[in-house]
Parts: structure tokens; sequence; C-alpha cells
């Protein structure tokens, strides 16, 4: 008989001990918000941005794709789900599908050009159709309003047949993202670890070798790419009901690149939870060296250059490579930061 | 009928001509070397015959259907599977998920997006009894890049092994291993053989004319002698190449 | 036909232009395949810092600053254009010299790093200069316009024309005709070939990148003129620049020129007839041509890409 370590027990669960964790905590943000000096609607924000950076580390992270102008997708979202409400029906859950399937669509035929490219010249095309898409909606007055943007996108109620919540408190509109956010965690988590994931992280390591055994790469770029722009275009619709309004500026080259600055920093090339790191560093230095000094950019542009020089690997990558450095704190410490970052990744 | 047929098989890249004509006819369970000089064409042929490279003539049939010009992952859903002589791993995946992405089984559920991979007892199974077969059972949780030299040489071939072939294209499997690893590796090529369809590239002649039924001599893109490896030592084109010294 | 000559003048100049700008960052990604996504920025700092030089201040103690002013408006025009690319060249140095710790590894790094590097050369712009917009002072030879066959043209959009085929040709001869060029050719990005003929490959990816970032200066002092000085124009630049890039493939020299001409015609023409598609007509020819050759006119597969 062969003997056979028993699986990791993380990557087979549904809902892990670390997702508990972060749910319960971000549950109990809106009590202590206001508290801290900041304000509930940073809260939406945040959850709005992890998921669509981890979305977006589905590509990065995960597929090893360099896409960089993913904030088209999360635009076009945000642009499906007003336009839905004005001219399809005023139905929370219909917008929001439209956001996600719009988004998808874009990103398939994106895919369909680019699928068959690899490192820089991916980077390029994605960087090209991005700043067509961004283009588009500069231009196309008419439909987006253009750099005016999208006005008036109302917050929807959601209606759940027994019962139908306001989402125009803030607070509200938190859980409700809360929510979704946790079931985009579950599924995407999900993803990652089925059989699908695994492939798609083996091409990622040779597409060589993978295509040799049998899969047809270019499907599994292809789907891939489309799974996240959909994922990041239903995050733009939760932006557009957070904002009121869909703009076009999401969607430039520089947003596009925050979202990969916050994936990195973070550091969605060893975790899961990168993305999420990232995140809640970027926005709460925003708004915390922002009120400091308006040259934040600067300041955060130099710090992005000498983690992508020093610590390519952002700052959950640090964070496990400090615990792995001291064994002492390992031991008591290497659960802890399993539970927090995921440990390493495949486990 | 010969399982592989190769007819007429022409490459070039530009104006460069790679393979001139290149005919093979690899009958089930033979085990047959390929060998020749270093940019004789050795590898282009072996990029021909999985998918990688289009010939610009010629045809490749296996099994009497004609596979040529299709692409790399649907020649190994027809059952040729490959080793590396640049070592191709996942390096990031462990020696038992190395495999576990080469199981057919698994293959089948490449686009299954809601199970976990890890659950499944099936793929774990599967995937250890290849390692047992290389002798790399007790480092199934190993990453790639972690295991020594001749450890990855070792998975180079568990990952084709993983797809249960009825080809296997072994390319420069020696390469740049020790008297030992060699040794190693010979043994296992000794057992597999006759259970599969091997081609093997190889510039070591002893492990060559050691295990080899038939070889064929590429040179120029041409395949200038072929037979039993005894009756390559007896060819006047091998012996004044003095390829045939080690048999 | 007559009606049309002015337009497709117009959409030839602005090709040209186009090449221009896009011609520093197809030599980067070219050569280094490395994308240079500082490129609007330095391209935007080029012209922010001639508008410096030429307007009523320049960046001078005091005694030069009056030497400087007492130059008549050519002199100065024309020191400008080597002075200022200089100064940019030094940043696009700096820019190297810490992109080097990133080759040998994923690409992706060499963009994120020049994407931090845009970042901070925007904000060192919007700090400095604010969000104002800014004229940038021509020669009189150069400026105003002139009437031929009942219309008025602009003397500088000729001038701009004319010194940006100067400088493409310019570049393509150090780059055909000259060692220099051989030896970039012979493979910026590909170690093994230049270190076996004994040439030090440091100094040459940093000649490369220098001149990459001398030449987006350079396109900003001409185009500056035309488009004006503003946070955005960085922005505005770099959209043209990786269309024409795509367009006429990676790495193709004339494949970008063409490319840059035929964008610059599709604008002029169709803005010409439907102004508000304009823009949008470029991104239709570059569908158009990806979706009939994959990698743009005269794209070739890369090393990168096998």
């Amino acid at each position: 008989m062969i003997p056979i370590s028993p699986p990791s027990s993380d990557a087979t669960r549904l809902v892990t001990p670390a997702m508990l964790v972060l749910w319960l905590v971000l549950a109990t943000v809106p009590l202590w918000i206001a508290r801290v000096g900041l304000y509930p609607y940073l809260g939406i924000e945040i959850l709005i941005w992890s998921l669509y950076a981890l979305a977006f580390n589905l590509v990065l992270g995960t597929a090893g794709l360099p896409s960089f102008g993913h904030g088209a997708y999360f635009g076009i979202g945000a642009y499906a789900f007003g336009l839905c409400q004005f001219n399809v029906v005023a139905n929370l859950w219909v917008c929001l599908a439209a956001s996600f399937a719009v988004a998808g669509l874009a990103g398939a035929l994106v895919a369909l050009f680019i699928s068959h490219r690899r490192g820089i010249y991916y980077a390029f095309m994605t960087i090209a159709f991005g700043q067509i898409f961004w283009t588009l909606a500069i231009k196309s007055h008419g439909i987006t309003g253009g750099e005016d943007g999208l006005l008036k996108i109302a917050r929807l109620p959601a209606d759940f047949g027994v019962a139908s919540f306001d989402l125009n408190d803030n607070v509200a509109f938190y859980y409700f993202v809360l929510v979704l956010f946790a079931l985009a965690v579950v599924a995407m988590w999900r993803l990652t670890h089925s059989p699908y994931g695994r492939v798609v992280a083996a091409i990622k390591q040779s597409e060589t070798r993978a295509a040799h055994l049998g899969y047809n790469v270019w499907i599994y770029k292809a789907s891939i790419f489309t799974l996240s722009a959909a994922i990041s275009g239903l995050a733009g619709g939760l932006f557009a009901m957070a904002q009121l309004a869909a703009f076009p500026d999401v969607m430039s080259l520089h947003q596009s690149g925050y979202v990969v600055m916050m994936t990195l920093v973070g550091g969605g090339l060893v975790s899961f939870w990168g993305p999420v790191v990232g995140v809640f560093v970027f926005l709460i230095a925003r708004d915390v060296i922002g009120a400091l000094t308006n040259a934040w950019m600067l300041y955060f542009g130099l710090l992005f250059i000498a983690i992508v020089l020093f610590r390519p690997e952002g700052i959950a990558g640090a964070v496990s490579a400090a615990f792995q450095k001291h064994s002492l704190i390992r031991r008591q410490g290497y659960s802890a930061m399993r539970l927090l970052f995921g440990g390493e990744r495949w486990r | 009928m010969a399982l592989i047929e190769a007819a007429g098989v022409h490459v070039r890249f530009g104006d460069r001509v790679v393979l001139e004509s290149i005919d093979l006819a690899v009958p089930e369970g033979e085990f047959h070397g390929l060998m020749g000089p270093n940019g004789a064409g050795k590898t282009t042929f072996f990029n021909v015959l999985t998918g990688r490279v289009k010939p610009s003539r010629g045809s490749i049939r296996l099994d009497g259907r004609d596979v040529t010009g299709l692409s790399s992952h649907r020649i190994a859903a027809h059952g040729v599977a490959r080793s590396f002589q640049i070592m191709t791993l996942f390096d990031e995946f462990t020696a038992r998920e190395n495999v576990t992405v080469g199981l057919p089984a698994f293959r089948a559920r490449g686009f299954d997006m809601r199970s976990a991979a890890a659950s499944d007892p099936g793929f774990a199974q599967g995937a250890m009894e290849i390692l047992a077969t290389v002798g790399l059972a007790d480092k199934a949780d190993i990453r790639a890049r972690d295991l020594s030299y001749g450890d990855r040489r070792a998975l180079e071939i568990a990952v084709a092994l993983a797809q249960s072939p009825r080809v296997l294209c072994l390319d420069e499997p020696t390469s740049c291993l020790g008297s030992d690893g060699v040794q190693r590796l010979a043994a296992l090529v000794g057992r597999l053989k006759g259970k599969l369809t091997i081609v093997a590239i190889e510039h070591d002649m002893e492990f060559l004319f050691a295990l080899a039924d038939r070889i064929s001599v590429i040179h120029w893109g041409q395949v200038v002698a072929r037979g039993t490896p005894h009756e390559l030592q007896q060819n006047e084109w091998v012996r004044r190449s003095n390829l045939g010294r080690f048999a | 036909m007559f009606d049309l000559l002015p337009h497709l003048l117009n959409g030839l100049t602005l090709g040209l232009l186009f090449a221009l700008i896009a011609l520093g960052f197809m030599l980067i990604v070219g050569l280094m395949e490395q994308i240079n996504l500082a490129h609007g920025s330095l391209f935007a700092l080029g012209a922010y810092l001639a508008m410096q030089l030429m307007g009523s201040r320049p960046p001078f103690p005091a005694e030069l600053a009056k030497a400087w002013l007492a130059l008549p408006l050519g002199w100065r025009y024309a020191a400008t254009l080597v002075i200022a690319p200089a100064a940019v060249g030094l940043v696009g140095m700096a820019i190297e010299f810490c992109m080097r710790r990133t080759y040998g590894k994923d690409p992706l790094y060499g963009l994120l790093l020049t994407f931090g590097a845009a970042m901070v050369i925007e904000e060192t712009i919007r700090l400095v200069w604010g969000t104002r917009d800014y004229v940038l002072q021509v020669p009189q030879a150069v400026s105003g316009g002139f009437l031929f066959g009942d219309l008025i043209w602009s003397t500088y959009r000729f001038y701009a024309a004319g010194i940006s085929v100067a400088i493409i040709g310019l570049v393509w001869l150090v780059i055909e005709k000259t060692s220099f060029g051989a030896t970039v050719k012979a493979g910026a990005h590909d170690s093994e070939i230049v270190r076996a003929l004994g040439i030090n490959l440091t100094r040459l990816r940093l000649l490369v990148f220098v001149l990459g970032t001398v030449l987006a200066a350079i396109a900003g002092i001409i185009v500056a003129p035309i488009w004006g000085i503003r946070p955005h124009m960085g922005v505005d630049a770099v959209i043209p620049a990786f269309l024409v890039i795509v367009l006429g493939g990676v790495g193709s020299f004339w494949g970008a020129v063409v490319a840059g001409l035929l964008v610059g015609l599709c604008v002029g023409l169709s803005g010409a007839y439907a102004s508000e598609w304009s823009l949008l007509s470029m991104y239709i020819l570059l569908v158009a041509v990806v979706t009939v050759r994959a990698r743009g006119l005269w794209g070739k597969k890369s090393v990168l890409e096998a």
C-alpha cells in the first residue's frame, strides 16, 4: 500500500479559518471606524477594491498573465450597471448580472486577441486594449456622459422577495457589499484550488509542458482572463452604486496600474490574501498620508519603486519570510501566519 | 502496421532547411533510439512528432491516423508523451502535483472549477503509483525546484508517464547525469521497455546500445543509417564516425 | 480633390508627430524588450523643462539667467532643444540604474518600475508647475502662418513635421549604419551574443535607454506648441505611441513609422468628415489590422514570445 499523506485542509475547505476571521473583523468595522477618525465609506471602498484586486490576481498571481489594463473591465462593469438601470430594468440583481456579463464579454473579446501571447507582449496588448476602452468611454458622450461621467445612478434596493433592504445608508450598503465579497471570496478560493485553478497555475509555470500534457493552453488563458474581467466588472457595478455614478477615470492606465500596485505591494504573487492586504495599505495610506501632504502619490511612487526593487514578493511575502527566518516565532507564529496569509499558497 | 509512421518529414525555418526528409516507422512496443551529432535535427524531429513544429512537407501517422500539424495538446491527447532535454517541470509544484497534472483523469476534469483538487483521493493515489515507479515515492511532497538534479530527471519522466501514453518520447534523458544517475535511469527505462513504445534521443551510446531495439542515425536532416545495435556496429558509416565504439 | 488636400497634409504631419512620439518608446521595447511606462511623463517633463528655459524665469543663477535672456530667441530655442532633452536623459539614466536590478527577472518588474517612476515624475511636475496650462514660446521664424491657395497654413506644423523626418532619419542612420547600431541590434536583450563579442552590455543598455528617454523629451518639445503643455499631455502621448507600435508590429522600425503615418492620416481624414469619431478611427484601424495580422504590419515573433 502506498502511503498517501492527507491533503492539506485549507485547500479542500469551502470556508477557511482565515476567511471567518477576516469576515468577523470586517463585520465589526462600522462599529468603530468613525471612532478612529475614518469613515464608513472608506470601508465600502476597501471591500470593493479588495474584490477587484482578488479578481485581478486570478490573472496576475494564479495565471501569471501580466494584465495592465484591467481598469477597463472594472469601469465597464460600472457603466453596465448604470446603463442597465436606466435603459433595461431598475432591478439590483439584473443590473449586477449585467455588470458581470458585459465586463466578461469585453474580457472575452480581448482574450480572443491576446491569449496566444506571453510576457511583455501580453502586457503590451492589455494596455493597448485598456486604452481603447478608456477612450471609448470618454468619447461616447451620448452613452457614458464622457468625462462628466454617468450620473444619478441609484443604489437599488436589495429585493429578496420576502424582504427588501434599502441600501442608501452607507452602513447598510457596507454589509451588502460584505456579503457579496464573502461569497466571491469563497468562489475564488474554490476556483484557485479546483482542478481548473491548478491547471492554470501549471500553465503559469510552463506553457510548453502543459501543452504536451494535453491541455489547450489558449482556452485556459482566455477563460481565466474572461472570468477575472467578469468579476472585476461585478466590483465595478458595486463601485457605481457606491459612487452613485460611473466615471471613466477608473479605466485609465493609471488606475489600472494602481490595482497592479495594490496586488503586488500586498504580495499577490505569493498569497491568496495578498491583494486584500495591498488594498488596505493603499487606501488607508491614501487617506492618512493624503491628509498630511498633498504629494502622497510621490511618496507612494517612491515606496512602490523600492518594493519592486527590494521586496518584489510584497508584504505577505516579506511577512512569511520574516517568520521563516526566526524559528522561535515560527513555531507559534507559523499557524497564525498561515491563517492570515494562506501560507505557502498551494499547500 | 507500425504505431508511428513518419514519411518524408521536411522542416525549414525561413530559408534554412533543418530536416531534409525523415522516414521512420516504429512498431508498437519497440524502443527506438535516435542518435547523431548536435544540430542534426533530432530535437526538431521530436518537435514535429509531438506537435510543437509543423512540418513543411511530409506526414506523421499515429496508429494509422494522420496527425500531421496537429497542435501539441491534441497529439498529447492521442497518447504521445514527451520529456524535455532542458527540464520543463512545474517548479513551484510538489513532485506529486507535477504528476497529478499529467494524469488523464485530471485532464478530463480540467474545467472543473467547483471541487477541490486536493480532496480527490483518486488523484493522489494515481500520482503516488507513478512516483513509486520512478523511485520518488518518498519525495512526493518536495517542491520540484528543491529536488536534486537526478530526481528532477526522474520526475521529468514520471510526468510523461502520468499521461499513461502509448508513445513515450525521451529527449536526452541522461543529459548531465553522473554515472550513478545514468544507471538508475537505465534501470527505470529498462523496466518500461516493452510496456510502451519508446523513442529516445540520446548521446550516451552505452545507454542506447544496451537498451534500444533499433537505432536510427540522423545526420544533415536525414536518416543515414538504421538497424539493431548489432547491425549498426557493422555499419561502415557508424564505424567511420566513431559512434559505435561503445557497443 | 483640392478640398481633401489640407486634410491629407494635416494627417501626414500628425502622423509624423505620432511616429516621433513613438520612436523612443519603440527603441526601448524593440531593443531591450522593456515597456517604458514612464515614456509619457518623460515626454511631458521635456516640454515643461523647455517651457521653463524659454520663459522669462530660466532655472539658472542670476548672472547666467541675465546672459541667457540676452540671447536671441532663436539661439535660446536651439540651446533648449539640447539642454532639456539632456536633463531628461539624466532622469532616464537614473531610471535605468534602478531597472538594472530587474534584468533577468520577470520582465513585469521593469514595467512596474517604470510605472512607479511615471508616478513620481508626474507628481513632481504637478508639485512644481501646478495644474494650469502653459504655452511654449517658439522663434518667429517657425511660428505664425502663411497663405497658400486661399488657405492659411500653420508654419509650425510644417516645421514640426520636418524635424520629425530629420530625427527619424537620424535615428535610422544610427541604428542601421553605425557600429553602435549593429551591436545594439545584435542584442541589447540577448546578452549571450553581446558578451561573446566582448561588448560592455551594461553600458549598451544604459545608452539605449537614455537614447529612448532623450527622444521622448525631444518629441515633447516639438509637440508642445501644438497640443499645449498641461499635466495630461503625457498620457495623451502614450496612447497613440502604444497604438502605433502595436499596429506597426513590436520591434519594427519602419512598421512604427508607417503605422504612425497611417494613424495620422486616419485621424486627419476622419476628423474632416466626422470629427466626433476621429480618435476612435485609429482604434478601428488597429482592430482591423490586428484581426488580420496578429503581430501587426511588420511584427516578427520575438525571442521572449517563442
